[in-house]
């Protein structure tokens, strides 16, 4: 690419990873501010900052799981067992060991999706397409499709509380990502994660335990939805079999790939989750308080999706990189 | 260290907005009402729009309308929202009753009252406005009681396809039929929730009813899109099984018009929008409810009086 | 034994309905009664007839996730159109419109190169925002009573969906089978890149597997739609994945290359039997799901050994 066009092109592209979300994300916010002071009261920023954790924690996972080339649509199921699980022994173990019990069942969900995968070499999608009808199934049996209320005040503190003014969630999403990050980037782990994701059998001549890897990935995957869900059924003081986690894999899925981390694996971008989260979330915030038609909504969101794939595509082609 | 940049640029900017619009919040003098709502898809919430729209008109209230979407998450965060937004009072139709709790707790504490519209409440809401449907059902039973008098049905069995168990005061509808049949000396044959929960569910549901018991002389169907579909199975079966549905809406009347349904218990989505309004404008005044439930007469609606019931409808929706 | 694994291959399902019959005769009389059957079989229609579409979809190596929101668009297109051109020109055009959303998905998975998912996945949202959009956001009763007939009704006494099953059955078999689109899109699934050196114009045959997909989605629209005779702006939440269910179920393999349509047929047939005599049971609605989830569990299962089994014995030198 000659010229200054070409240069220019080519030094935003370098640059979108890092910078792209977060100046589209600063241009929306500056929009829809001037467009209804509303959305720009500290209140309300603040709040959706808290709302996008719901969907932000829950795509750590799912990042790893895609970056090492494979999917998980169970997740919303998972949510829902976890929660109803947890919440439904607070009673006998206090909220406390309630949270720590939603978050291992998950954990152990997502084991499970990992054993199918790796031992039994089911592929992900329809063992996760499988499971999820499994999980949301016995969480509707052991509750008799009643939902499960939350009154423990540790619980709903992690979801509605704050600390110094800033909500609890907010805290969690942060330490989370940080978390994540790292073990991205500076931990062994995290190359394994992307080798396996960038070419299977590579990775496996050089060494690599693949199916540990890969299993590991899935653990992630319900690690992280059992967090997730822990604030979500804080933030809404109950857990329903039925309603829980619906449309949540969706969800998460639309914001890794927004986020930047390719469908078809290797490199991920972890940070670009967080930010499509926060991206999506304002989105809906501004166009609603605007009183848009919440239809056009779907419309807008659908297009984001495919103007974020287009992006990347052109971003890598830029580059010289592998297609997404 | 790119990161670190870009996680401060955003920041930096949602600071900015922030404080370019929080010098913006004044007191506000005058009422505002917000109203969430589950979705605008059902000709019912259309109603209950309308008639929350039109007490605001009539008092004078700024109305703010939020659509959940059918999302639960989506609606905490709207009740929020509005908590944040400083409105007067809250009236919500929740897509999920079971999970307002914690925000409406917030609402309360921002001394915000909050009145349900239907569907069903948790935590320290003012009030809920909701059908009696357990009579309502009753009355289902009654109805068919009479009719298989007048037509000389014998058999004794029904049926009744209920709604999602989650819906906990919309259930008691199933709950009323099924209890009222008993005491009348009827067998409910086929106790059901109709999956799923749409007009082909009924459809479905039904005829799966009609295997299991080809004489079954009458059926209750819960919601009634369901009912519609359930009558259309019946049609289609060339059987005579008398069905009743529950709502109240166009397609309910246009089938009882066809003569493929036999009866339908109407709720007032209308008047439950517009009472919650005015039942808000009482607590301002400083008449106090807690944890109220507002049962809300429920109506029979046959072949005969299915006209005028639809007249008086339109006239409402048009005003 | 091979030949039984590759008997297998083709009508293992039929082991499952097997099972599932006898269970059901067991526990309850009114199974065995015609109706009941050839209302398992009716019920089966929209199923089976999305699932031949995304069977070819799989076979092509992608999916389609939209389908649902297609029947929606189509559903709600039919109510409008009816009273204004007709019964026949309505479902025309309403079937016309569903898969020129088809065309869109081919076009953006072909030429721009876009993943499957995230393609559908998007229009699937953008489709629905439509959809709504174009309803008003209301359900729009369709007062033509005939329209009807086409869900509900009977030719000589069998119910018209399992004509339409059957007649579209024998159409796709016709397309996978003995056509040469057929093959073609079996290479593209198989290995896109050999296909397209070999002169195959790939990014047209995916746009047609995607148009056919749509299709059968608007086809399964009428009959629902006419069953409950109201346009729904939204359909049967969850569908496109008992679709999927059924067409993995069915054999279709997810990488692509090979369509079992057969299986398909019979493993919608399967599942709609486990719905319905699960219900005239009385088993609860969650039950079905767990059976179900199980059941492809199982078959998947099933599959990874036989697969297994069959490579082994390559290996050793037996003729597969």
């Amino acid at each position: 690419m000659n010229g200054v066009r070409g240069h220019a092109r080519v030094w935003i592209a370098s640059r979108w990873d890092s910078f792209g979300l977060p100046a589209l994300i600063s241009i929306l916010l500056v929009t829809f501010s001037l467009l209804s002071s509303t959305f720009a009261s500290g209140f309300n920023l603040l709040s959706n900052l808290a709302f996008s954790s719901l969907v932000g924690i829950g795509a750590i996972g799912m990042v790893f799981c895609i970056m090492s080339g494979d999917f998980d649509i169970s997740v919303g199921s998972m949510s829902a067992l976890a929660g109803v699980l947890g919440a439904s022994l607070v009673g006998r173990i206090g909220g406390v060991g309630a949270v720590l019990v939603t978050v291992a069942t998950a954990t152990v969900c997502g084991f499970v999706n990992g054993v199918f995968v790796t031992k039994l070499k089911i592929p992900a999608f329809i063992t996760t397409l499988g499971m999820q009808y499994v999980y949301r199934a016995i969480a509707y049996i052991y509750t008799s499709n009643t939902p499960v209320y939350i009154k423990d005040p540790f619980w709903l503190f992690l979801g509605s509380g704050t600390v110094l003014g800033i909500p609890f969630p907010i805290i969690i999403t942060v330490v989370c990502f940080a978390a994540a990050v790292y073990v991205l980037r500076k931990t062994s782990f995290g190359r394994y994660v992307v080798a396996v994701g960038t070419n299977k059998t590579a990775a496996m001549l050089s060494g690599i335990n693949v199916d540990f890897i890969k299993n590991m990935v899935f653990v992630l995957v319900g690690f992280f939805v059992g967090i997730a869900t822990v604030v979500t059924a804080s933030y809404l003081g109950s857990v329903n079999p039925g309603m829980t986690g619906q449309g949540y894999e969706f969800q998460v899925i639309t914001v890794v790939v927004l986020g930047g981390t390719a469908l078809t694996g290797g490199n991920g971008n972890m940070l670009g989750a967080f930010f499509a989260s926060l991206f999506l979330t304002y989105l809906q915030n501004g166009l609603g308080l605007k009183q848009v038609n919440s239809y056009w909504q779907f419309v807008a969101t659908g297009l984001v999706l495919i103007f974020a794939v287009g992006i990347n595509r052109v971003k890598s082609a830029l580059l010289g990189q592998r297609e997404a | 260290m790119k990161k670190i940049l870009s996680i401060l640029l955003v920041l930096a900017v949602m600071a900015g907005a922030a404080f370019a619009g929080g010098a913006g919040e004044g007191a506000k003098k005058e009422v505002t009402i917000g109203f969430s709502l589950w979705t605008m898809k059902y000709t019912f919430f259309q109603a209950v729009e309308k008639g929350v729209r039109d007490a605001c008109k009539e008092l004078g209230y700024k109305y703010i309308m939020i659509d959940q979407n059918e999302d639960a998450t989506k609606m905490v965060n709207d009740l929020n929202s509005l908590v944040g937004q400083k409105v007067t009072g809250i009236v919500i139709t929740p897509v999920d009753p079971g999970a307002i709790g914690p925000a409406v707790k917030k609402a309360r504490d921002a001394k915000i009252p909050v009145v349900c519209a239907d569907i069903g409440k948790t935590g320290p809401v003012n009030a809920l406005m909701i059908s009696n449907n357990k009579k309502g059902g009753e009355m289902a039973m009654e109805y068919m009681d009479k009719l298989f008098k007048e037509k000389g049905i014998a058999s004794k069995k029904v049926g009744v396809g209920r709604v999602q168990p989650q819906y906990t005061y919309a259930s008691q509808r199933g709950d009323g039929f099924v209890a009222k049949a008993k005491e009348m000396g009827y067998t409910v044959v086929s106790d059901l929730v109709t999956q799923p929960p749409t007009a082909e569910g009924g459809y479905d549901t039904m005829q799966q009813m009609l295997s299991a018991n080809p004489d079954i002389a009458g059926v209750f169907f819960a919601s009634g899109r369901e009912a519609v579909g359930a009558s259309n199975a019946i049609k289609a079966a060339g059987k005579n099984t008398l069905v009743v549905g529950y709502n109240g809406d166009p397609e309910e009347i246009q089938a009882m018009k066809d003569g493929i349904m036999a009866g339908d218990i109407a709720q007032q989505p209308y008047y439950i929008g517009y009472q919650s309004v005015m039942l808000l404008k009482e607590i301002f005044a400083g008449k106090t409810y807690e944890d109220a439930v507002v049962p809300v007469d429920v109506a029979l609606l046959t072949p005969s009086n299915v006209d005028e019931f639809q007249k008086k409808v339109d006239a409402l929706m048009k005003k | 034994m091979i030949r039984f694994l590759k008997l297998y291959e083709k009508f293992g399902i039929v082991i499952f309905i097997a099972l599932g019959s006898i269970f059901l005769v067991s526990v309850t009389p009114n199974f065995l009664k015609l109706d009941t059957i050839l209302n398992i079989l009716a019920q089966a229609a929209h199923g089976a007839i999305v699932g031949f579409g995304m069977t070819m979809a799989l076979t092509s190596g992608g999916f389609d996730l939209s389908v649902e929101s297609i029947m929606a668009l189509s559903s709600v297109f039919m109510a409008i159109l009816i009273p204004v051109i007709g019964i026949p020109m309505a479902i025309l055009v309403s079937v016309l419109i569903g898969s020129l959303v088809g065309v869109l998905n081919g076009l953006i998975i072909a030429k721009l190169k876009v993943n499957p998912l995230i393609t559908t996945l998007s229009t699937a949202t953008i489709i629905k925002g439509v959809a709504l959009l174009v309803a008003g956001g209301r359900m729009i009763v369709i007062m033509q009573k005939r329209f009807m007939a086409i869900g509900t009704g009977k030719l000589l006494g069998i119910p018209v969906p399992i004509y339409l099953m059957a007649l579209f059955f024998g159409l796709f078999y016709l397309v996978v089978y003995r056509s040469s689109f057929g093959r073609h899109v079996a290479a593209v699934g198989s290995n896109e890149s050999a296909a397209r050196i070999s002169g195959l114009n790939v990014d047209l045959v995916k746009i047609g597997v995607y148009v056919l997909v749509a299709f059968t989605g608007a086809v399964a629209s009428v009959i629902r739609t006419s069953q409950a005779l109201i346009g729904m702006p939204s359909m049967s939440p969850g569908f496109v994945l008992v679709v999927l269910t059924i067409t993995i179920l069915g054999g279709t393999s997810l990488a692509g290359g090979r369509g079992n349509l057969w299986g398909t047929l019979l493993a919608a047939i399967f599942v709609s039997m486990i719905y319905y005599g699960l219900n005239l049971i009385n088993v609860q609605v969650f039950y079905q799901m767990l059976a179900v989830g199980l059941v492809l569990m199982l078959a998947l299962f099933i599959e990874g050994l036989r697969v297994r089994y069959l490579q082994a014995a390559k290996a050793k030198g037996i003729k597969v």
